[in-house]
């Protein structure tokens, strides 16, 4: 048996070749916030094709909900990192020859890089203005601050929280950070770009080819149908390839130089291009003796950096996830997304409900320990049902938080004792509104599947060719998934937010009636999903359905070094129905082990804005090594559910179980990640003196 | 913008590539394994005239005991101390030591020669070795010399080499010995020191050295004395850490008197 | 300068600057691949006479006269290519070919290892998808 990855055989956006193909190199600013006062290019030879904010005055700025990038910095940088010139070369030594002959004179200007700080009234704006984008990127109203730094503001209004207060009998009030991290795909973002006839192509790594394509045809000024996207594998993403990224700059060199550009990150770019949200999130919950939660009040503040990208997106996630899958009559949440002079933060797997999150679950432990009640039994009382109405005010259905965080605690032998213990719940929303189209082609025998799902390593092709064959009733081998070419797939919003197996499965139901009802050479399949949410009130529907799951660890400490040694970890995710095991297993182990990074290891550094331990040996992700002894996971399914997705589930509720584990050992965390000296610190604190 | 390659030179002999090493100083860049020249090359940060490769120079890949001396050749992988019966059999803690640096793939082709002459604080051998009270021996056209390995290393990056030698062993001295490494990562399994211990008992003498705290190892021959905790103690107060991505100076400090105390431990008597 | 890949004697163009992995690229060999430039995440691992080295830290010129190995090399049908692939220890499978050498070049010297040897010898090989567990069982069956 073989498979394309163990021959070898495998290929990349980054291993695109076209004929004819230059090399580009982006020369970035060192300072977090600069005028562009000139650029000297004189010395660049003639062999290079040189790109500066003049020559890309003309093209439109884009952003997928708020419009405030350009395709080079114009008149300011705005963050240390921020693309400010570009060369396309006949070969990559070439192009890094090159970019060291550009010149550019920066004056520094203040720079704001801490969100609190940001948030403040009177604090430089990175922007002034905010326009809003018009397209399905932007798929909720946008709340901008006006002379602010805050580019979206999301609040959930319900009931009256303060006077909830005033009535309990406890109340826990704790404020947490988080720390930035790098998706560190493996493979970097690479792109190729070229025109031909007034026509863009593009081969590139994005999990969003139909929102590049609407950018890149609203940067250029073409139709969208004169922009083609096609999307080869990607070596994982992660939310890393989401958007435009590195399209419209290779775009941009080609149309200057009348020949197709590559352009591909080194690593240490990779950590000025997107990141995950840093955020501050405080927690006020009330709550009566019995350990009834009667009321919550959250804040967020989410760092976006010097372009908000999805920024508006994720933190409306953050927010309306914050709350937990708990009934509270009374919830307010504020999310604010907040501009700072750093690199920009954007879709991350999780997408901002790993910060809330675990602020919240902390939080839970924190007023189950000064009740006096287990934190699972404190969870029970309070977890959802069917037919409950969350904080949005929507009514939920096929609820199994209570049956995955109890099976998490029974997988580290709960009851057995709780030293060096802990859990986290997660409820987490789909991607919703979204829509979804597939076509099937019949040729004789075989099938070919066509839609925009791409494939980053979670399996989708695999995945929607088995949910084809099951549904056309053939054997896999007779079904084929093309490589999504906006040419020649119909619509689907984007492979984001583990939505693709479900929403895919619905619209290959409903190809298939389809094919089955014309000639059965061709069905085509939509499926639409509604909902939303007023920013304002957080009233509506935040998710068609919600992907739910629990971590819970066992640990110990090194008391003399502060060292976390995870011994156990187990996530139980509510799957509905499982497609694909194998893959399944994967990205619960995958999220998991992710999840590890993030609470253990993960956290970009800056100095004056510039990222400072931008490789991979300085910024770390975990080894082989670094699992705990005992690594494991359930797929919980129930006859008859919807399939839910995977792809992120297992992820945010770990570093919860690992922060509330600590808590036992008397190491109380704020921040994550939880560093050894964090814990040492933490322990040193507890000895009297 | 130079587009011509660098100078690639094989000298064949010894006498060949000291010559060439007195010739042309430092604007040769010599390559042993060459795993920290390639990553500053991959980075942009060093663009050399030429390289002086040293692969093709016989004799200095020998792992060999010589009259109480165990010696290792400068052009010796990591992985060959590692799996050296010699070295496993007559100073394990060395082959222990030079088993944890790094992943298999670096220490296929790093060299004991390379790791001295890089001087990188963040670096496991060069502690052990200070603490096992080796030598390196340095040639050039001028003659020999010995370098007692703490005063190799001298600062960042830096040696006591001249710019006409070349490291060409190491010499470690044999005998009764009980000796220990502990490498202490703050992150990741795979992660570079935070802090690195190394102690060696001999029948008249102990040796402390802690690495990746500060630009060289550090060894206070007058605070070798006392219980365990007591050393740890007074490296800890004589040391004054960096900081890096690794660790806090503070936090160094913390560790450092645990990670002595527990080294000592491990060799007690 | 003159070598033999995969086991064939080929002469490669190599500027005395430039590294094993970009000279293999070039060739066509796109298994071994270019990302993190400072030798610790093992994509770009290849067999330098049997023994795993980063492509990207070896200089090219090193490499004349010995034996390279890269996946494209093992046939397809080797043991632990074919436990990979039936244990589908992979998700988007960029760092599979320096795992699988790794691997393999570790069975030859323990063949009977440890789960705690298997994640101590691989440790330098990165995985963001994070496929690790299913790679420990590949790696178990391939050994078997």
């Amino acid at each position: 048996m073989s498979d394309p990855r163990t021959t070898g055989a495998s290929r990349f956006a980054e291993d695109a070749r076209l004929p004819d193909m230059l090399y580009a190199r982006i020369l970035r600013s060192p300072y977090a916030h600069a005028r562009i006062r000139s650029i000297d290019t004189s010395l660049v030879p003639d062999s290079c094709v040189i790109l500066t904010g003049e020559d890309v005055r003309d093209l439109e700025r884009y952003g997928p909900q708020i419009q405030d990038q350009t395709v080079l910095a114009l008149y300011e940088a705005l963050y240390a990192g921020d693309p400010v010139a570009a060369i396309a070369a006949p070969t990559p030594r070439e192009a890094n020859g090159a970019l060291e002959l550009v010149f550019v004179d920066y004056e520094e200007l203040p720079a704001v890089t801490d969100v609190l700080e940001a948030r403040e009234p009177g604090a430089p704006l990175v922007h002034e203005t905010a326009r809003i984008a018009e397209n399905e990127a932007a798929y909720f109203e946008m709340r901008p601050q006006p002379g602010t730094n805050v580019c979206h503001r999301f609040r959930i209004r319900r009931g009256d929280p303060e006077a909830a207060f005033a009535g309990a009998d406890i109340v826990v009030d704790e404020t947490y950070r988080t720390a930035g991290a790098q998706h560190v795909h493996m493979e970097p973002h690479a792109s190729v770009a070229r025109w031909q006839d007034g026509v863009l192509e593009v081969w590139t790594g994005t999990q969003t080819p139909f929102n590049v394509r609407s950018d890149l045809a609203r940067v250029f000024h073409v139709a969208p149908e004169a922009v083609r996207v096609v999307c080869e594998p990607m070596g994982g993403s992660f939310g890393g390839k989401t958007f435009v990224r590195l399209e419209a700059i290779a775009a941009a060199l080609a149309r200057k130089a009348g020949r197709p550009v590559k352009a591909v990150l080194d690593r240490s770019e990779e950590f000025q291009t997107l990141n995950r949200h840093p955020a501050v999130v405080r927690v006020k919950i009330g709550a009566t003796e019995d350990g009834t939660l009667v009321g919550a009040r959250i804040w967020c503040w989410a760092d976006t950096g010097a372009y908000a990208d999805s920024g508006p997106g994720v933190v409306q996630k953050m927010g309306f996830a914050a709350p937990g899958p708990y009934r509270i009559a009374n919830v307010w949440v504020d999310a604010d997304c907040v501009y700072t002079h750093l690199p920009p933060n954007g879709a991350f797997r999780g997408y901002g409900q790993m910060q809330s999150t675990f602020a919240r679950e902390l939080v839970l432990d924190v007023l189950a320990d000064r009740l006096g009640i287990d934190p699972v039994e404190l969870r029970l009382r309070n977890v959802l049902r069917d037919g409950d109405v969350y904080a949005t005010g929507e009514t939920v259905h096929d609820c199994m938080y209570g049956e995955c965080l109890q099976a998490a605690a029974r997988a580290v032998d709960w009851n057995a004792g709780r030293r060096g213990k802990g859990l986290g719940l997660l409820m987490k929303g789909m991607q919703t509104p979204s829509r979804a189209e597939v076509v099937i082609e019949a040729h004789g025998d075989e099938y070919i599947i066509r839609c925009g799902a791409t494939e980053m390593g979670q399996g989708t092709w695999r995945t929607i060719a088995l949910l084809a064959a099951e549904r056309l009733g053939v054997d896999l081998s007779h079904v084929r998934v093309e490589v999504p070419d906006t040419n020649v797939v119909p619509y689907d919003s984007r492979t984001t937010s583990s939505r693709t197996t479900y929403v895919m499965s619905r619209a290959l139901d409903d190809a298939v009636r389809d094919l089955h009802a014309g000639d059965g050479r061709r069905g085509h399949g939509v499926v639409v999903i509604e909902g939303g949410l007023d920013p304002d009130t957080g009233a509506g529907v935040a998710s068609h359905h919600w992907h739910q799951g629990a971590a819970a660890c066992e640990l110990r400490v090194d008391e003399e070094t502060g060292r976390v040694e995870v011994l156990r970890l187990h996530a139980a995710t509510y799957a509905g129905r499982v497609v694909a095991r194998a893959g399944a297993e994967l990205q619960n182990e995958g999220s998991m082990i992710m999840g590890l990074g993030s609470a253990l290891y993960e956290s970009i550094a800056f100095a004056d804005g510039q990222v400072t331990n931008a490789n991979l040996s300085d910024y770390e992700i975990p080894s082989f090594a670094d699992l705990p002894a005992q690594l494991t996971h359930e797929l919980i399914e129930k006859p008859g559910a919807e399939i839910h997705g995977l792809g992120e589930t297992a992820l945010p509720p770990v570093p919860a179980a690992i922060g509330n584990a600590l808590k036992t050992l008397d190491v109380e965390v704020h921040e994550l990640p939880i560093t050894a000296e964090h814990v040492l610190n933490a322990l040193e604190r507890q000895v009297p003196a | 913008m130079s587009a011509a390659p660098p100078e690639w030179l094989t000298p064949s002999s010894l006498d060949e590539a000291l010559r060439l090493r007195a010739e042309r100083g430092d604007d040769a860049t010599v390559l042993a394994g060459g795993t920290f020249v390639a990553i500053l090359m991959n980075q942009g940060l060093l663009t050399p005239a030429a390289f002086l490769a040293l692969r093709d120079v016989p004799g200095l890949d020998t792992i060999a005991i010589d009259d109480g001396e165990l010696r290792l050749g400068a052009l010796v992988t990591h992985r060959a101390v590692e799996l050296s019966r010699v070295v496993r059999e007559n100073v394990p803690a060395l082959a222990l030591t030079f088993s944890v640096v790094a992943s298999p793939r670096v220490r296929n082709q790093a060299t004991v020669g390379g790791v001295l002459a890089d001087a990188d604080y963040a670096s496991d051998p060069p502690a052990m070795l200070t603490a096992l009270g080796s030598r390196a021996v340095a040639r050039s056209v001028r003659g020999q010399r010995d370098i007692a390995l703490e005063e190799l290393i001298v600062g960042h990056y830096t040696t006591s080499l001249e710019p006409d030698e070349l490291l060409t062993e190491v010499r470690v001295p044999l005998g009764e010995h009980r000796a220990a490494y502990r490498k202490f990562r703050s992150r990741s399994h795979e992660d570079r020191p935070c802090v690195g211990v190394a102690a060696c008992r001999r029948p008249h003498e102990l040796r402390v050295a802690v690495g990746a705290v500060a630009e060289r190892p550090q060894w206070f021959p007058e605070l070798c004395e006392g219980e365990p905790a007591e050393i740890g103690r007074a490296y800890a107060a004589a040391i004054d850490p960096l900081d890096d991505i690794r660790g806090s100076s503070d936090y160094r400090r913390r560790v450092i008197a645990v990670e002595v105390r527990r080294a000592l431990e491990e060799i007690a008597a | 300068m003159r070598l033999t890949l995969n086991g064939e004697a080929v002469d490669l163009d190599a500027r005395s600057d430039e590294m094993l992995l970009g000279v293999l690229r070039a060739d066509g060999l796109l298994s071994v691949r270019e990302t993190c430039g400072i030798g610790v995440c093992g994509a770009c691992t290849v067999l330098l006479d049997g023994a795993p080295v980063s492509g990207c830290l070896v200089f090219a010129r090193a490499a004349e006269g010995r034996e390279v190995t890269t996946v494209e090399g093992l046939g397809g049908d080797d043991a632990v290519q074919r436990a990979f692939a039936s244990g589908r220890a992979f998700q988007c499978g960029y760092c599979t070919p320096g795992m699988i050498l790794t691997a393999k070049a570790f069975l030859a010297e323990t063949p009977s290892p440890t789960e705690d040897e298997i994640r101590v010898a691989l440790a330098g090989n990165l995985c963001r998808c994070g496929s690790y567990v299913k790679i420990i069982e590949a790696i178990k069956e391939a050994a078997t």
